[in-house]
């Protein structure tokens, strides 16, 4: 798994727990970033690197660095604790912000890094699915741009609307069938329209489209959902 | 009874309804064999599908019957898991079914774990879809309410309406529409009594009659 975040418990079972890790193909991957799962309950957090260049991710326990190139920038959806804050910091260069996060049971959440003014912004896209189905695939835009006050996802050369008007900050999901389709975002007229390259969508799994804010207009990022197995 | 399965080599996998000697470890795979098939049945007290899939232990036993062997059942405190792909090199059978649901669907829980049974179930519908084999997967019965498990029947209802959404490629028994709640009593809320086993396992019998895949006729 390309994406994969290996894992790293706190305390006691620190040792244990890196005794047993398999060597994966981590995104530079040092360690598990929060304990998680069952029986407390299960919510799922991922970070996805939209900036320019690598991002590190510090939790009390571990830290990853994240590239910035489409095949490992979006992190796989790691099973963590509800009800717990999650803290620690992104890192872009020299610029830092402090994560602490609180997530609910069930909830997916993915923390996007862009850079700003300042150097580094996080946005927290909260997600409560509850449309997972094995005959469909499912098809997320996060809009990640201040500037695109309404993004949408649209298919096709007639540019039909697949998710209509997210505002920065926000998420939109919708099913559809698993098709071949041309899928592309756009913050304004469909003539400006920025393919988004999903290829053959699989019955059953799920995407993400982010869309963030480039020095000529807006950028697409798409990826296939991954998310990491429970694993006590 | 009619060998509407022959033919057919079955592999049975499932969770502690399957751990038990007259449970579904005797009933359902008495049934198929009397239709015909060859059967091999695998279960895990307490394991989700991911066990199957990622290497762990059950706490609480597990059990295995090959063919026209007895049971043998395993109590051990601590045991390793089975692996469906060891099972399926094992067994080699063109049909698979998979009865599981209560150890995933959060009795207790105020709020339904979607997102981590989706994960549990498409670990392992994905690892048989990637063998191109058959499968069939059982929900779980009405069970009892009002035990240590917190079982109630809005839950099984609601694990039965999303594992009907689920499961695929695999097809969907749904094992609410063989009784009605409280008709089939249990020991302890989950479990049935030995005769909630032989009509669950007649019912489920009966059903992969109706779609299961069948073998190519002898010219």
């Amino acid at each position: 798994m390309i994406r994969s975040i290996r894992r790293v418990f706190s305390g006691a079972a620190l040792l244990t727990a890196l005794a047993a890790m398999p060597q994966g193909q981590g995104v530079a991957a040092e360690g598990r970033l929060y304990p998680s799962g069952p029986p407390n309950g299960v919510a799922y957090l991922r970070f996805v690197n939209l900036a320019p260049s690598e991002v590190t991710i510090v939790s009390p326990a571990a830290k990853i660095v994240m590239p910035a190139d489409d095949a490992h920038r979006v992190g796989e959806f790691d099973p963590v604790t509800p009800g717990v804050a999650l803290t620690g910091s992104a890192q872009l260069g020299a610029a830092t912000k402090p994560i602490d996060i609180t997530l609910t049971a069930n909830e997916f959440v993915t923390v996007a890094v862009t850079t700003s003014g300042d150097g580094i912004s996080l946005t927290v896209f909260r997600e409560t699915p509850s449309d997972f189905n094995a005959l469909k695939s499912s098809l997320g835009l996060f809009n990640a741009d201040k500037d695109c006050a309404k993004a949408q996802l649209v298919a096709g050369d007639s540019h039909q609307t697949v998710v209509a008007d997210v505002a920065p900050g926000a998420t939109g999901r919708r099913l559809v069938n698993p098709v071949n389709a041309e899928l592309a975002v756009a913050c304004g007229g469909p003539a400006q329209a920025v393919p988004a390259k999903l290829d053959q969508l699989n019955a059953g799994d799920r995407y993400s489209v982010f869309v963030i804010a480039g020095a000529s207009g807006p950028q697409v990022v798409a990826q296939r959902d991954e998310q990491a197995p429970f694993q006590p | 009874m009619d060998a509407l399965l022959a033919g057919l080599t079955i592999l049975v996998i499932g969770d502690s309804h399957m751990v038990t000697r007259d449970y579904l470890i005797t009933t359902l795979h008495d049934d198929l064999m009397a239709q015909g098939a060859n059967v091999d049945s695998y279960g895990m007290c307490g394991a989700n599908a991911g066990d199957w899939v990622y290497p762990s232990t059950v706490s609480c036993g597990k059990a295995e019957r090959i063919g026209k062997e007895a049971p043998v059942i395993n109590r051990a405190p601590s045991t390793p898991t089975y692996q469906i792909d060891q099972v399926i090199a094992k067994s080699h059978p063109n049909l698979i079914v998979i009865e599981m649901g209560d150890t995933m669907a959060g009795y207790g829980q105020k709020d339904f774990p979607q997102g981590w049974i989706y994960q549990q179930v498409h670990a392992l519908t994905g690892r048989i879809a990637a063998q191109n084999i058959p499968c069939v997967w059982v929900g779980p019965p009405w069970g009892s309410e009002g035990s240590t498990y917190h079982k109630t029947f809005d839950r099984v209802k609601e694990m039965s309406e999303f594992l009907s959404t689920a499961v695929a490629p695999c097809k969907f028994i749904d094992s609410t529409q063989f009784s009605k709640p409280n008709d089939w009593p249990t020991i302890d809320g989950q479990h049935l009594t030995n005769a909630g086993y032989k009509a669950w396992g007649a019912d489920i019998a009966a059903a992969l009659d109706q779609i299961a895949p069948r073998p190519a006729a002898k010219q």
